[in-house]
């Protein structure tokens, strides 16, 4: 009896929160589609009499140069966050050195690290680089702030690898590099997986450093311009909307497709293991 | 037996190399919060610290900070409670929690320029999603502004992130809840204890890293809100609603009075770290057995 009572109540709480987390994304979709028309008489959760995908074909053209400009700055820094980031992983999951606690702690607060601590020192330290608004400048930045992530995460998933492979290798007189190659990487494609999903969606979705890095259309990610066009915008929710939809398009898109890594990222970077 | 060290910093000095930039960007900015520079050029003119005093006269400052400090309460209590208890009760729907885990997941993947995109849209007083669904039920709107009231501004705002981080602590708390032995549950449940005494006396105690995660990685957002600030009120209604981050990014871009700016960012450092060096430590300690 008590057990039926608390598993409608449960039930009950959990479609509650559902229709208030899915709520938002229907209107955003629903409004995305309709005219101007449509969208003045504000019957947000009514669906469009036509399915207009003007708006998209808009917001397309806004921001086609900011979509650009993510994909060739995230994906480069994400592979060398990654690459960098296992190497240094490998080395402190597997081999004898004892100062790797320090470094273990030195890394995982520069995880955390706030960028506004580092903002005005990353603008001069690119300026003096000559490299202000430019894709090598972004793509270093963005290295130098995820790389302790792509560090600690690939790290955790290394430790699962059980030590008597490594053992076995060496003895076999297996060079260190042959293991983590042949080796350690296969075995830990999933790993990577995640820790690379986790690196590209903290990139692309990055928004203080892409303002305050970028001036004009050139190189400036595609965050700063959805802000724009938000400003530009004032009450046409239609175009707001498919705006943040097109934009949204990538991250969700990862996310809905490659969920289970998605999670098992988040656990292996926050401690979890 | 592990390898032997000599051969191995070829791995680590990449990393190393550009951790130390990094640090070394830290102390940068810390000399930088005690000099008078003005303007884009840079002055190294040592003022001592007359950036932190006068940054300690502006009302702005404290505003800010009390800003940052509800967000660390309103934000956390009800992330985490939520969060712990849906990955209770999905403990008995073990079959639908993969479905429901990306309903409360997927806000994690969006930017929060799109999810405070969205969120104006919904408190948007006079045309948002929320007074046109309220009108269509003849309640008069007039005295909800959501984002635009002086009062409820900040706390629309922290929903909005509640919104997106409730998966997270739902997720860390569902693996935690499963690394625990249901003896101790089970023996509670024969006594005829409640739910809520099951919830909070008995599981509770038993998901230290679960809590101690979900709380640091909550406040550390906490202390660096910025994009949703930026995007869904600028700051406003006057300064209701702007932190410390907006502050830093203000002083140093729009007035570039760097040397202010640089103090702000220590300021952060120092909220920021007061929370990270814990967790790093504890960190180490499970990293080391």
């Amino acid at each position: 009896m008590k057990d039926i009572k608390f598993k409608t109540t449960s039930i009950t709480i959990i479609i509650l929160l559902t229709i208030i987390w899915l709520l938002p994304i229907y209107a955003m979709i629903n409004t995305s589609i309709k005219t101007q028309e449509e969208v003045a008489k504000q019957e947000y959760l009514k669906l469009p009499k036509k399915v207009q995908i003007g708006n998209f074909i808009n917001a397309f053209k806004a921001l086609k140069r900011g979509l650009l400009n993510s994909i060739v700055i995230t994906l480069p820094s994400t592979f060398i966050c990654i690459f960098l980031g296992s190497l240094a992983g490998f080395f402190l999951t597997m081999f004898d050195f004892k100062p790797s606690k320090i470094v273990f702690f030195c890394i995982v607060f520069a995880t955390f690290l706030p960028y506004q601590i580092v903002l005005i020192p990353i603008t001069r330290f690119l300026s003096t680089l000559k490299l202000l608004n430019s894709y090598g400048g972004l793509i270093l930045i963005y290295v130098i702030l995820n790389l302790p992530m792509g560090t600690l995460i690939t790290a955790t998933f290394f430790m699962k690898v059980p030590v008597d492979f490594q053992e076995a290798a060496s003895i076999e007189g297996c060079k260190s590099f042959t293991f983590y190659r042949r080796i350690l990487i296969p075995l830990s494609i999933p790993g990577l997986i995640s820790a690379s999903i986790l690196v590209f969606v903290q990139i692309y979705n990055e928004f203080l450093l892409a303002i305050a890095l970028t001036r004009g259309p050139k190189v400036k990610p595609v965050m700063p311009i959805l802000a724009e066009l938000k400003g530009a915008q004032i009450a046409q929710w239609n175009i707001q909307m498919a705006g943040a939809v097109f934009v949204a398009f990538i991250p969700l898109a990862v996310f809905i497709i490659l969920s289970e890594y998605f999670v098992s990222g988040l656990m292996a970077g926050y401690g979890k293991e | 037996m592990k390898y032997n060290k000599k051969e191995g910093f070829f791995y680590l000095t990449p990393v190393l190399i550009l951790v130390a930039v990094l640090y070394g960007m830290i102390i940068w900015n810390l000399v930088a919060s005690f000099t008078g520079w003005e303007g884009m050029r840079a002055t190294w003119k040592f003022a001592g610290f007359e950036n932190f005093i006068h940054l300690g006269q502006l009302r702005r400052f404290w505003v800010n900070v009390k800003n940052n400090f509800i967000w660390l309460f309103v934000f956390i209590l009800p992330t985490t409670l939520l969060g712990y208890v849906l990955a209770y009760l999905f403990l008995n729907l073990k079959r639908i929690e993969r479905v429901f885990r990306q309903i409360f997941l997927f806000p994690m993947a969006l930017s929060f320029i799109v999810s405070g995109s969205l969120w104006a849209w919904m408190y948007d007083p006079s045309s948002g999603v929320i007074n046109s669904v309220l009108r269509v039920f003849s309640i008069n709107t007039s005295k909800f502004g959501w984002i635009a009231n002086p009062k409820g501004a900040i706390f629309c705002m922290i929903f909005a992130a509640f919104w997106q981080y409730l998966g997270f602590t739902f997720v860390i708390y569902s693996g935690a809840i499963r690394g625990i032995s249901f003896d101790m549950v089970e023996a509670a449940n024969m006594d005829g204890a409640g739910h809520f005494r099951i919830l909070f006396q008995i599981i509770f105690p038993n998901l230290g890293h679960g809590t101690l995660i979900c709380t640091t990685m909550l406040a550390i957002t906490s202390m660096k809100v910025f994009d949703l600030v930026w995007i869904m009120t600028q700051g406003g209604p006057g300064i209701k609603t702007e932190v410390l981050p907006y502050l830093m990014y203000r002083l140093t871009f729009s007035q570039h009075n760097v040397g202010m700016g640089a103090a702000v960012s220590v300021v952060i450092l120092i909220l920021s770290g007061g929370i990270i060096i814990p967790y790093s430590l504890w960190a180490i300690k499970k990293w080391v057995s």
